[in-house]
């Protein structure tokens, strides 16, 4: 009998499925943003490759290997119009390097600090200021620098460096404050909130039993991280740091303000305190002023070595990470 | 419960095993990357690509000053902004050389009949500026080199103007010297080539008998981008010194220079000078005594170091007896460097204002219209304003430029006529 069933089938006027357009606009809605995005990407390399075809004609291979980057004058002494990227490149992944070797151990520290040691009341505001300062824009960073950090460097810091660790050979030359060093370390203190959200987030993640495991077998609090929280941890760090690293790759305005800005470069820095450009750098300085045709099409074509030098970075990461991904999937508890 | 190696010696099981085995995979890329690295630098030092520094490789090895000087590290003195004044009549837009930026901001102000407007973006891009017709008028303190008059396009060519005139002067910072010093040409060669690196070397100390000099590193700095300023100098090296002349020319683009630090403007080479001890620099005169910047007397021809002022720049135009060329032909070889006068500055320049001959030819093929009617009668207008002697020009002495003498103002008014004649109707 009908009034028995407790669900009574739903008469056809009053339930009608949805149209089949309704279900067709909403994927054309969502998508078309999609495609936006996918296209962009391509007309960013396709705009890149055009505008770099002259250099790429008239230099070749060699815009890799040459190692100056001199304006077309008409100076008879100099006339130029040479252009090569190894300086630069060299300069960038130099500032990079040097910037996540200064960033990763305090942003590990300050992120095993914040989820193993720290009182649980200061967790929360400590670890937003962190991330306060990643939202701090890059110009400030610079002008901070400028303002506040040459100074210190070129009258305490560096001749500290300098009388102490010269024998190394790379604090050699006059301490200008303005120079590579300052630049990674401006790099550095903006490379460190980044690296410390992630790491913090994904060291949090990992499950209580495993470190209570790690506890009941006597371990000290530097090998429960060690043992249970950071091989678990591993891919969330090692994503942050790629993402330092592209961040510290990619800054222009505050490394400008600090490096010094020569003309004249020479293969590779000879010391930390050298004036220098990172490929990021040149452009800021040379785009206003490009002194011939070829100097714009050279610059595009830097450009478009750092595109591909990030991307590929991205890409070598995302295959580590994975890898991270499938050993941790292993360890579980 | 997994079984552990202690329960019964049975080895453990494979899960504990792998797990063991992933872990340490860190390790291995973190070893993998210091084994690479080492060998990249054993191999670069063993070539002799790297070079360890003993600690006396740099004669100059000045004390660490921990003497901050008072003016050090303060922000750079603003930029003089243009009052606001209401729109008024047409906008006529120029760009190019800081050098004569001061004076255009008092002109923006003082200058009524219209609005002008400029931006200071350096001599060599308001050539570009110019040549890519994005400008009503260039501003350069170097002439146009024959490259950039072979881009021109349009006929009757561009016209130069000079609308006033200064000179480079080589500021320094040291906080212990109160006197003036004196540098000659060689000198200041040296500092910029990298041979004098030390301010109390004996060629600084014979010019400067008397002073005591520190005993610190020069640190040099120079324009980063394309100027007519650095133009003026390294003209003025190349004469004085047969090594610059000969490995580094003279030229508006900074690779002219094999050392030092890169500031983008003449302001900011005034910055970074004045917060920077034992820094020295060049820049135009007025950014030198509206910013309070110790500068330096230079040597002349005639063996007298010259403190440049108003005074003895004007009168190293007049004895300079340069002739000028067509107002649109070639002016790269007008300079009024090393005046023969015995009180002449030796560095002394002309600053120009750049502007195509032909309005109405410099209009075809632009669209939209390159110089309109209204705005060519403005342009008129506004230059005639600048090179009149009892408007533009009575303003430049209290901004520390040098008024242009009675016979540059006859000139440019003759040019300035020639291209009122081709304002388009």
């Amino acid at each position: 009998m009908d009034s028995d069933n407790p669900f009574p089938p739903p008469s056809s006027r009053r339930h009608r499925r949805a149209p089949k357009w309704a279900d067709f606009t909403f994927l054309l809605l969502t998508g078309w943003g999609a495609v936006l995005v996918l296209a962009l990407l391509v007309a960013l390399f396709v705009g890149f490759y055009i505008g770099s075809q002259t250099a790429i004609h008239q230099l070749g291979f060699r815009f890799l290997t040459n190692t100056v980057w001199l304006a077309a004058t008409d100076n008879p002494v100099l006339p130029g119009n040479v252009y090569g990227v190894e300086p630069v490149l060299v300069g960038t992944l130099l500032t990079s390097a040097l910037a996540l070797l200064l960033a990763i151990p305090l942003s590990m520290g300050a992120a095993i600090f914040l989820t193993q040691q720290a009182p649980l009341s200061i967790r929360g505001p400590v670890g937003q200021l962190i991330e306060l300062l990643a939202a701090i824009p890059s110009v400030i960073y610079g002008f901070w620098g400028l303002i506040v950090l040459v100074p210190i460097m070129r009258a305490n810091i560096e001749p500290a460096l300098a009388s102490g660790l010269y024998w190394t050979g790379w604090f050699s030359g006059t301490p200008t404050g303005l120079d590579v060093l300052t630049a990674s370390v401006v790099l550095a203190v903006m490379v460190i909130p980044t690296i410390t959200a992630i790491s913090r987030d994904s060291m949090a993640a990992v499950p209580v039993s495993q470190k209570e495991a790690a506890i009941s077998l006597g371990a000290t609090d530097w090998e429960v991280t060690r043992n249970a929280v950071l091989p678990y941890a591993r891919g969330g760090v090692f994503a942050g740091i790629i993402l330092g690293l592209g961040r510290a790759m990619g800054e222009t305005m505050a490394v400008t303000m600090v490096i010094g800005n020569p003309s004249y470069l020479t293969p590779y820095p000879t010391s930390l305190f050298s004036q220098y450009q990172t490929i990021a750098s040149l452009l800021a300085t040379r785009f206003a002023e490009y002194s011939s045709p070829l100097e714009l099409s050279s610059l595009i074509e830097a450009g478009l070595v750092l595109l591909l030098i990030t991307l590929a970075i991205n890409v070598v990461a995302r295959g580590v990470l994975s890898r991270f991904q499938r050993g941790r999937g292993v360890g579980r508890e | 419960m997994a079984p552990g190696p202690t329960e019964s010696g049975k080895p453990p099981t494979d899960e504990i095993v792998h797990r063991r085995g992933g872990g340490h995979t860190g390790l291995y890329v973190v070893v993998a990357i210091v084994v690479v690295l080492a060998v990249i630098l054993s191999g670069a030092y063993a070539t002799g690509y790297l070079k360890f520094a003993s600690k006396s490789t740099s004669s100059c090895s000045g004390p660490a000053s921990s003497v901050v000087p008072a003016n050090s590290g303060q922000p750079a003195p603003a930029a003089p902004s243009p009052a606001f004044h209401p729109e008024s009549g047409q906008t006529v837009s120029g760009a190019g050389s800081t050098l004569v930026q001061p004076l255009m901001a008092t002109w923006e102000t003082a200058y009524t009949n219209n609005t002008l407007y400029y931006s200071g973006v350096g001599s060599t891009a308001g050539i570009n500026d110019i040549l890519g017709k994005t400008v009503d008028f260039g501003a350069s303190d170097a002439p146009m080199n024959p490259t950039q008059r072979s881009l021109i396009t349009t006929p009757g060519g561009i016209d130069t103007i000079p609308e006033s005139a200064g000179a480079a002067v080589p500021i320094y910072n040291l906080p212990t010297v109160g006197q003036t010093l004196k540098f000659t040409g060689a000198v200041l060669a040296g500092i910029y080539l990298g041979d004098i690196t030390n301010w109390n070397n004996s060629l600084l100390q014979v010019a400067n008998p008397g002073v005591v000099l520190p005993n610190a590193c020069i640190i040099v700095v120079h324009r980063s981008d394309g100027s007519g300023t650095t133009f003026v100098f390294t003209s003025f090296l190349s004469k004085e010194n047969a090594t610059w002349n000969q490995t580094r020319g003279f030229s508006t683009q900074p690779t002219v220079f094999p050392i030092g630090i890169g500031a983008k403007g003449n302001g900011a080479v005034t910055t970074t000078v004045k917060s920077t001890p034992y820094a020295i620099g060049y820049v135009d005169i007025n950014y030198a005594l509206s910013n309070g910047v110790a500068f330096g007397a230079v040597q002349n021809p005639k063996g007298n170091f010259i403190l440049a002022s108003l005074t003895n720049i004007a009168s190293a135009i007049n004895d300079s007896n340069v002739k000028f060329p067509a107002a649109n032909g070639d002016w790269y070889n007008v300079s009024v460097l090393n005046a023969p006068g015995a009180q002449d500055y030796p560095m002394a320049t002309l600053t120009y204002v750049l502007v195509y001959a032909n309005l109405t030819a410099a209009d075809v093929g632009t669209s939209p219209t390159y110089i309109t009617h209204a705005v060519g009668e403005a342009l008129v207008d506004v230059l005639k304003w600048m090179v009149n002697e009892t408007e533009g020009q009575s303003y430049s002495a209290a901004a520390y430029y040098v008024p242009l003498p009675a016979w540059v103002v006859a000139s440019d008014m003759a040019t300035i006529g020639s291209i009122a004649k081709t304002i388009p109707p």
